[in-house]
């Protein structure tokens, strides 16, 4: 148990510092700047949380407030990366900006709701009362992170639109990761002490899966299936898009 | 303990949810005699008639209402069938624009642009068309047709026309619309 935990806790950190060095060497994190943000700001929570794992006597004070705290900062760029996502993907490629605003934010007020309703029912969710607090906005945070990641792929998919292997991958790491971590928030708020170890070792898995994601998606981000030069004509196009567009704006 | 249930219900399901959709978008590609295969035809001067707001009303004045109704359900199904059809076209034509976004030619890059961009917003008529062609299918009489939704049909079977009517000399779309 104790292997897995350490395994859990390290590997996924040293593949996302793998998965931080194919991003930077492609330039993709000028496509997702905070995403980019997020992963450095993993990291390095990792590190700090791991040199103070490792002093003597280990001081479990300061080890919880930098969690905390990084939990805290964590949650708050995972949210980011979702606006990032919307913006990148949906609203800012499109004309149907209008459109799609307000069905993201109606989304986004029903999870709000949500939360809402999971934070009052699980306020005792840890014993202590700081935990308790970050706790409440982990679990908030993983449940419009869940619920956002899927409204937008529900999106793509009802209009059809194309979204290239990497961000998908981006997106559906987060979604994987956020539900997950969900599932393991509500375990432990039901059966608390009990189910910590196994709520804490899902939510880690959660995390290598995303992470995994993460780096195979990078490694796809060039292969998206395209179509020869040749085959495609100006005129053929601008005819299409002509008509269309004089059909749309009447 | 049901609102915990619930929540783990609720985090399973996005779970599955993300990873089928995702799969979606991964599985994407192909060529352009490919998509052209998948194109689904459609009869525009049936749907136009489907559509018409005359017709509709020569049917409700010369037939009982009962015969009315089941008619007109009928043929609000064709038309949601049409339009479905149509989408469809339109997500194959936004995939043919997305392959010319990453064309070397910047003006085609643009064109491809356009053509997502358009493609998109008929994909959102039809979202919105088809729940209202259903609501005048159980309310023919509350909901009337032409009335509530002449913009969009107009928009929508103009847009088919302009899929049936467009060339693509290479691949057979034209004659597969």
């Amino acid at each position: 148990m104790l292997f897995a935990s350490y395994y859990l806790w390290t590997a996924p950190h040293i593949l996302l510092g793998v998965f931080l060095i194919c991003l930077l060497g492609r330039g993709l994190q000028r496509q997702l700047p905070i995403f980019a943000v997020y992963v450095v700001f993993e990291l390095v929570q990792f590190i700090v949380l791991f040199t103070i794992s490792l002093h003597s006597p280990f001081q479990v004070a300061t080890y919880k407030w930098a969690l905390v705290i990084g939990d805290g900062i964590n949650s708050v760029l995972e949210l980011a990366i979702i606006y990032e996502l919307a913006n990148e993907l949906l609203i800012s490629r499109s004309r149907l900006a209008s459109v799609l605003r307000p069905a993201l934010q109606a989304v986004l007020a029903v999870l709000v709701l949500g939360a809402a309703i999971g934070s009052g029912a699980f306020s005792e969710i840890s014993v202590q009362r700081v935990n308790n607090i970050f706790e409440m906005i982990d679990f908030s945070s993983n449940l419009i992170e869940a619920g956002l990641v899927l409204a937008l792929f529900i999106f793509a998919r009802a209009l059809r639109f194309s979204w290239n292997s990497w961000t998908v991958g981006v997106a559906l790491g987060l979604g994987v990761s956020a539900s997950i971590d969900l599932v393991s928030d509500a375990l432990r708020a039901e059966w608390g002490n009990r189910a910590f170890s196994a709520a804490d070792l899902t939510r880690m898995t959660g995390f290598h899966i995303c992470v995994v994601i993460w780096l195979v998606s990078v490694f796809l981000a060039h292969r998206i299936p395209t179509f020869p030069d040749s085959k495609l004509k100006i005129s053929d196009l601008e005819l299409w898009d002509n008509e269309l567009q004089r059909m749309v704006q009447r | 303990m049901t609102i915990a249930v619930i929540f783990i219900v609720l985090g399973l399901l996005a779970l599955v949810l993300t990873i089928y959709l995702a799969k979606g978008h991964l599985k994407k590609g192909g060529d352009l005699e490919k998509l052209a295969i998948q194109l689904r035809p459609v009869d525009v001067g049936a749907f136009c008639n489907l559509i018409s707001a005359t017709e509709q009303q020569y049917l409700r004045e010369h037939l009982p209402m009962r015969e009315f109704r089941s008619i007109h359900r009928e043929r609000m199904g064709a038309a949601v069938e049409y339009v479905r059809c149509a989408a469809h076209n339109a997500s194959i034509l936004m995939r043919l624009g997305e392959a010319a976004r990453q064309h070397s030619d910047p003006s085609v890059r643009l064109a491809g642009e356009k053509l997502v961009e358009n493609g998109l917003r008929l994909r959102l008529y039809a979202i919105q068309l088809i729940p209202r062609l259903y609501l005048s299918m159980a309310f023919p009489k509350a909901g009337p047709t032409p009335d509530i939704l002449a913009d969009t049909y107009d928009d929508l079977s103009r847009q088919v026309v302009t899929l049936s009517c467009l060339h693509f000399p290479t691949h057979g779309m034209s004659s597969a619309l």
